[in-house]
């Protein structure tokens, strides 16, 4: 009986499933039960809470995740690129290393851009 | 026992077949070794290898009494957290939190698939290992995001914030930082990449990769001097602050595989995964150099101060990114000067 890759990957995680879910059900019907606003309320070191916690952050670090959009897709070109590098003859290699010669241009910009305070 | 079956001969064959699936290879493998004992067991052991360096490092004794030195404080821990009360703030969301807890036990183990753990002892033994085993640390930061804005508690936001922010950070550093690994042998494949370091270790003719592999490695698992995301002073226990009772226990759990998965895929890129000198067992190296890699983490969060925010994004945007395409261009010259030979298989 040969399993393909993918069917042992989802019997392994069914495994997982079917002996982390029982403990969380124990959990829940063994713990004590109990209604108590002080110790259900949200813990915020001691003080009374304030409202909800779902408000509006400021994303202070917004250019990196700018950054990070555009390098996940590069950083996967790569791989295939590193795949067949071995094989492949000078002038691929050589081509690559303008590639990353010029992906560094947006890099430094997006760098100084997530460094002035005064654009967040 | 056979005379007594024989008048239920369905009973008979189904007993055989449930017998021969529970002693073939494929189930013992997902079941007991590389699968989910190793794991769940690896999992408990680094709890108490944890507490029990770090009281080292601030000469304390540590856990003593469940056990020989202790070691079964693991377990005694987690039947006190299985009776515990689930104290849940009032406006999260009860159901997400645990679905999250235990979407973050599944993400955690499952890179355990594809790493060897001997020759030909791999649950799956993927084509694509190396990009399976990223791609599933990469849903990390959405879940534990979840976790966060399901707990409806700031602390736990904002710690969930953190984590993604972090973790994305020090994903692309870490993936380019395998791509010499993926130059020198031509292949994605774990197990090949395990073969290839039979002459030598990668950590030698990679060792700026991992070094880079091993930073980034720390801030994704959140461990000093990045563990930010639960910065004890400033935010209690970061995205895990409102889980309790069991939902905690499993949360951390998941926390701990994820650190001996990651030490395994360190010892299975760099350290030459089984190789060593056969007194021991194969499988037996692959453990022992996983738990001296988690050592090596654990002591550096007794020693370590922890990093300000906007330092750590921009080490992980500059430095560690300049040094892992330092690294690819190092592996190039390597190759054009006829060094790859070593390491194709």
């Amino acid at each position: 009986m040969a399993l393909g890759s993918w069917s042992l990957l989802a019997i392994f995680e069914l495994v997982i499933f079917i002996t982390t879910f029982p403990l969380l059900a124990f959990g829940w019907l063994m713990g004590a039960k109990g209604k108590n606003p002080i110790r259900d309320a949200p813990f915020e070191s001691g003080q009374t809470r304030l409202g909800e916690a779902r408000l509006r952050y400021m994303m202070q670090y917004y250019p990196y995740l700018i950054m990070y959009v555009a390098f996940d897709v590069v950083a996967m070109f790569l791989f295939t690129w590193g795949l067949a590098f071995a094989s492949l003859p000078f002038a691929q290699g050589y081509l690559f290393l303008v590639f990353v010669a010029i992906l560094a241009v947006p890099l430094g910009y997006a760098l100084y851009l997530s460094g002035r305070r005064d654009l967040w | 026992m056979v005379t007594q079956l024989q008048g239920l001969p369905g009973l008979q064959e189904l007993i055989n077949s449930v017998l021969k699936i529970i002693t073939s290879r494929t189930f013992l493998e997902i079941v007991v070794f590389p699968g989910f004992l190793n794991v769940l067991l690896s999992a408990a052991f680094l709890t108490w290898l944890e507490r029990k360096v770090i009281a080292r490092v601030q000469l304390r004794i540590g856990p003593l009494y469940a056990g020989m030195w202790g070691i079964l404080q693991p377990i005694a821990d987690g039947i006190k957290l299985l009776f515990k009360e689930m104290i849940l703030p009032e406006l999260a969301d009860a159901k997400l939190l645990m679905l999250c807890a235990l979407g973050l036990m599944m993400l955690a183990a499952a890179p355990i698939v594809a790493i060897p753990f001997g020759e030909g002892l791999v649950i799956a033994n993927m084509d694509v290992g190396l990009v399976f085993v990223f791609a599933v640390l990469s849903l990390f930061p959405s879940v534990v995001l979840l976790i966060g804005w399901g707990s409806n508690s700031k602390y736990s936001f904002l710690g969930g914030l953190r984590s993604l922010f972090q973790q994305v950070a020090y994903e692309i550093p870490m993936w380019l930082s395998v791509l010499g690994i993926v130059m020198l042998t031509g292949t994605l494949n774990l197990t090949e990449i395990v073969r290839a370091q039979q002459k030598v270790w990668f950590v030698i003719p990679q060792i700026l990769g991992f070094a880079v592999f091993f930073t980034a490695a720390l801030a994704e698992l959140e461990r000093t001097p990045f563990d930010l995301p639960e910065a004890e002073t400033e935010l209690v226990m970061g995205w895990m602050t409102e889980l309790s009772g069991a939902a905690f226990m499993v949360g951390f759990l998941a926390m701990y595989t994820k650190l001996y998965v990651m030490s395994a895929l360190i010892t299975t890129l760099f350290l030459g995964g089984w190789s060593g000198p056969s007194i021991v067992p194969e499988p037996l190296w692959v453990v022992l150099k996983t738990f001296l890699v988690a050592g090596v983490i654990v002591i550096i969060r007794g020693t370590f101060p922890r990093v300000r925010v906007d330092i750590l994004l921009r080490t992980g945007w500059t430095r560690l990114l300049l040094l892992a395409l330092a690294n690819v261009f190092v592996t190039v010259i390597m190759i054009w000067l006829g060094f790859g030979w070593v390491w194709r298989v």
